[in-house]
């Protein structure tokens, strides 16, 4: 049997949704910039799948974050372009603040020492 | 047209695609080649089919969209295969339609509430006298008041009763059955009329001769017309005045409780003078009584059977010294319960059976799809490596079923109203079912539900099945001899094992309800039937005042009707066997052996002419009656063997002496008759004490409490065919009174033929759905097994290649299915030990587990399986071992 994305997803989802929301806030952009964009901005190391970014653009869209409209691209293609919503932005400032303070509470276990220095 | 989620479907498949092309057309801005640059592109994005299916998961409503997908997919391999699908459908039309058509029955009879205000507080009251045998009786008059003014329990307490009327007037008259009812009854119903009111408490005192109409009475007699409060009509010759009509709705007395029927007119319950005196008599009334809210049914209960010594106590003195040990007892039960009771047996016991021929329906279904899986095998590979998942599999089989009994539901919501409309047009009299339930919503959502459940009955086995080939992956599908199809093969067989087993027990049911009702029909009733005509002649108490009169028309008809040419013998009688009688209760002369002080329950008839004699009924000792026991002479009677025996053990009851209450002398007994059946055959035979006619007081004559004492039952033994009499006879009665409508011509044979209807009803019902279940078992174990056949072919045709003879082959195929059938029939009868018991109320004289008819029906049933097995069976025998070996 096929391997299934789902996993994937799972594993990805909430970091994923927050660097979607992330990356729509500098403006409008469809799923192919999005992924360029997160791909350019973190040094290529993060390489989105297009299994887990589309998934997450219709989940997104579906919660009301984000809305899609259909766009003429510069040579004259249609795209489909994704922009965040008011809730969106709401959702976006708390999972900012969810992930930093993950992100600390990461750096706190894996050195402690510095933590305590700076205390 | 496109649908919503088509269009959302091409939204998406362009939005991925512009992401393709705008990779691509980025690679070839950094220099790749075109050709380069598409290939990357694509390499990069991954399986483009795959990322569209994980994106639709994410939208809403994507459940429907897939299952209508599944829906269409579903149509079409129906259409492909009309064959299959016609067979399919057909069974489960058959299968949900006969339950649709029992549970519109079941659900109007004993789910629904009464159609009345508050049903569930609506009480029924009866009296009885345990001692005398008498466990539910009506209430007599006096005991009905008695009981109104020293209750407490019920905000109101209303009595009825039905009663014959003729109807005449303007148009030609009528014989309609009525009711008599208390002015509380209606409002206690809360019936309203629909024209005109319903009775006031004053109409409760006789002389007010008012009647309201039924719906159907209205409409047919008086067109319909909307002045008709106020008019008069002709009721037994006496003019009533028309004060209401009720609405079409409204039904009342309700069919069942002591005997009720429905009514056509109402007029006041309005006792007479005498039917309030009528102490100890006439336990004829109805009682509807309405607990008072907030009281329990037990405390109510209670204080009714409390109030039974305060009746007691109203008793005159003589009466209460001649029931002397005898008390009366008060009971109460659910109003809904006293109608119901008497058909919850046979309804349930038909609801299972319908339950059992739809499951036989559907593993006939299941078997049929588990045969067809094994050619879908390439399908389910191709569907799998396109991506489609298990449980997408297993949606889809199960879409294809659930397709299936939608189609079969609806043909069976047809096929059920037309089986619902005939199966109650068979119920007999004697079985109180409505004779008209319309269809409604709870019917519909019935076939829904029926359909759901026959889905996954019937898909979900073949749909894990189909599932599980995906499991082996889409390269290991070769030859038959796969697993799968050893798993079909495994599935086939315990299906058609299953199926036995249920046609099994519906066979075993209906078998011994089949036997039964053959021991009933043979049953002696007591006398011989053949070669008697009966008549009934309602002689009007108007016209035949007096006592004399009425002897004297008796002896006139006697003579003329004996004079008939073809006549053997002519007799009257108060109650045709069969049809049930009168129970007094009677005193001993010193006291007897058996009763002491107590009185004793009989039944008692009256006779003229040679009634014993006509019907053949034998004399055992002493002599029948003569035309000179005339009522100046010794009154006299004659008692059945069996109650000779109770009163008198051990000694010879002629010339012993018996009275009826305090209401006659003592009478001598003269003879001694053969036992006959009172009621409907299958009852005990009753203690009977005849009495002649001609020594009938006068006082009965002229006193209602004692009945209709004027109306007799025409006996008529013929030389040949009896119903040839008939006019000859009409002849003799108008001859002497041209005004008489004679009533319930009917010959003996008739006579026993509708005390049996309910019997042969329920006979004839589970008879009809055991056959269903055995024919559609049949086709069940034919299907698998001329399957198997093929699929053996090859099998076959190397045995008779390497020297097998037919008669192996033959032998076989045939073990095969006589084993499963007989693994099934093990089954079927340990669960037919268990179920049958549920149903011994219905039968008569036949065990629920009577070896008979189970060793009968296990016969039949292999038989009917060897049978199905043999003619593939044959088929096998006769391969051609070169183009089996041919063969794919």
């Amino acid at each position: 049997m096929a391997p299934r994305y789902q996993n994937r997803i799972e594993l990805l989802q909430g970091t994923l949704d927050l660097l979607i929301l992330q990356t729509l806030q500098w403006g409008p952009q469809h799923g192919y910039g999005i992924s360029q964009h997160i791909r350019a901005n973190s040094g290529e190391i993060l390489q989105v799948d297009t299994g887990s970014l589309y998934p997450a653009l219709h989940r997104l869209e579906r919660q009301k974050w984000i809305s899609a409209d259909w766009k003429l691209s510069e040579n004259k293609q249609r795209v489909r372009v994704y922009r965040l919503t008011a809730t969106g932005k709401k959702q976006l400032l708390s999972e900012r603040s969810r992930w930093e303070q993950l992100s600390d509470a990461i750096a706190g276990v894996l050195s402690p020492a510095k933590r305590e220095g700076q205390a | 047209m496109k649908f919503p989620w088509q269009r959302k479907q091409e939204d998406l498949r362009q939005e991925l695609q512009s992401h393709l092309q705008m990779e691509a057309s980025d690679r070839i801005e950094r220099g790749e080649i075109a050709e380069h640059a598409q290939q990357a592109a694509r390499r990069e994005f991954g399986n483009v089919a795959l990322v569209e299916q994980v994106t639709r998961d994410q939208w809403p409503w994507r459940w429907l969209d897939e299952f209508l997908q599944d829906l269409r997919y579903a149509t079409r391999m129906l259409g492909k295969n009309p064959g299959f699908t016609l067979v399919a459908v057909l069974t489960l039309a058959l299968g949900i339609g006969a339950n649709t058509a029992i549970f519109g029955v079941v659900n109007a009879v004993l789910l629904r509430p009464l159609p009345f205000k508050q049903p569930s507080r609506l009480m029924m009251l009866f009296e009885g006298i345990p001692k005398l045998g008498f466990s539910k009786m009506g209430f007599s008059a006096p005991d009905f008041m008695v009981f109104v003014r020293a209750q407490k329990s019920f905000e109101s307490v209303g009595a009825y009763q039905n009663k014959y009327f003729n109807i005449s007037g303007d148009r030609e008259p009528e014989r309609l059955m009525a009711a008599r009812v208390s002015s509380s009854v209606f409002p206690m119903l809360g019936a309203e009329p629909m024209l005109g009111r319903t009775f006031t408490s004053g109409e409760d005192a006789p002389g007010q001769n008012v009647v309201i109409l039924s719906y159907g009475l209205w409409q047919s007699r008086f067109g319909s017309d909307p002045g008709i409060i106020g008019r008069s009509l002709e009721l037994n010759r006496t003019p009533y005045t028309v004060i209401g009509v009720m609405p079409k709705a409204f039904n009342f007395p309700l069919r069942g409780p002591q005997g009720s029927e429905p009514a056509e007119l109402w007029v006041p319950m309005a006792f007479t003078a005498t039917e309030l005196e009528g102490w100890g008599t006439n336990y004829m009334n109805g009682v509807l009584a309405r607990l008072r809210p907030g009281l329990a049914f037990e405390q109510a209960s209670a204080e009714a059977e409390s109030l039974s010594h305060s009746i007691g106590s109203n008793y005159p003195p003589e009466l209460t010294k001649a029931f002397q040990g005898a008390e009366l007892k008060v009971g109460m039960n659910s109003y809904h319960e006293e109608v119901v009771k008497s058909v919850r047996t046979l309804l349930l016991i038909l609801m299972a059976a319908v339950v059992l021929v739809l499951l036989i329906a559907c593993v006939n279904v299941a078997t049929l799809l588990v045969s067809r899986a094994g050619s879908r095998q390439k399908e389910v590979a191709l569907r799998t490596t396109l991506g489609a998942t298990r449980v997408r599999l297993l949606r889809q089989m199960l879409t294809e079923s659930l397709l299936l009994a939608l189609i079969g539901g609806s043909l069976g919501l047809a096929f059920a109203s037309w089986v619902k409309t005939y199966l109650l047009s068979l119920v007999p009299e004697s079985v109180p079912l409505p004779h008209d339930i319309p269809t409604d919503g709870s019917v519909i959502v019935f076939v829904l539900a029926a359909s759901f459940v026959t889905t996954v009955l019937c898909g979900l086995v073949p749909a894990f099945q189909v599932s599980a080939m995906a499991l082996h992956g889409p390269l290991q599908e070769g030859g038959r001899s796969g697993t799968p199809g050893r798993l079909r093969h495994r599935l086939q067989g315990f299906f058609v094992t299953v199926e036995f087993a249920l046609a099994l027990v519906l066979l075993i049911g209906s078998g011994l309800l089949i036997r039964s009702f053959a021991k009933l029909v043979e049953t002696d009733p007591g006398f011989r039937p053949d070669h008697v005509l009966t008549l009934k002649i309602p002689i009007a108490s108007e016209r035949y005042t007096q006592a004399p009169k009425v002897r004297q028309f008796y002896e006139q008809l006697l003579d003329r009707t004996g004079n008939i040419p073809g006549v053997k013998a002519v007799g009257l009688t108060s109650d045709l066997p069969l049809n049930g009688c009168g129970t007094i209760a009677i005193q001993i002369e010193g006291g007897g052996n058996a009763g002491g002080e107590t009185p004793q329950a009989i039944c008692q008839t009256w006779q003229v002419g040679n009634y014993f004699q006509t019907l053949g009924i034998p004399l055992r000792k002493g002599r029948y009656f003569t035309l000179e026991d005339r009522i100046d002479a010794q009154p006299v009677a004659i008692v059945s063997e069996t109650a000779g025996r109770q009163f008198w053990p051990g000694q010879d009851p002629i010339g012993k002496r018996i009275r009826w209450g305090v209401y006659s002398p003592w009478q001598t007994i003269v003879g001694i008759v053969g036992d006959v059946n009172d009621e409907p055959l299958g009852h005990p035979a009753q203690l009977h004490v005849y009495r002649p006619y001609l020594q009938m007081a006068d006082l009965f004559f002229e006193d209602s409490r004692f009945g209709e004492v004027r109306s007799m039952n025409l006996a008529v033994r013929s030389q040949t065919d009896p119903a040839s009499l008939t006019s000859a006879v009409i002849g003799q009665i108008h001859s002497l009174d041209p005004d008489l409508t004679v009533a319930h011509i009917r010959t003996m044979a008739q006579v026993i033929s509708s005390s049996v209807a309910g019997p042969r009803f329920n006979t004839l019902l589970l008879g009809v759905f055991a056959a269903v279940a055995l024919f559609l078992a049949a086709i069940g174990i034919y299907g698998v097994m001329a399957y198997a056949t093929t699929q053996q072919t090859q099998e076959i045709g190397i045995r008779l290649a390497l020297g097998a003879q037919p008669r192996n082959v033959l032998y076989l195929v045939l073990r095969r299915g006589v084993r499963l059938a007989g693994v099934g029939a093990a089954f079927g009868v340990a669960a037919a030990l268990a179920l049958t018991r549920l149903m011994a109320g219905l039968l008569y004289d036949v065990s629920a587990t009577d070896p008979v008819t189970f060793s009968f029906v296990v016969i039949l049933l292999l038989a009917i399986a060897l049978l199905a097995c043999y003619v593939p069976a044959r088929r096998a025998m006769r391969v051609d071992p070169i183009v089996a070996l041919r063969y794919e």
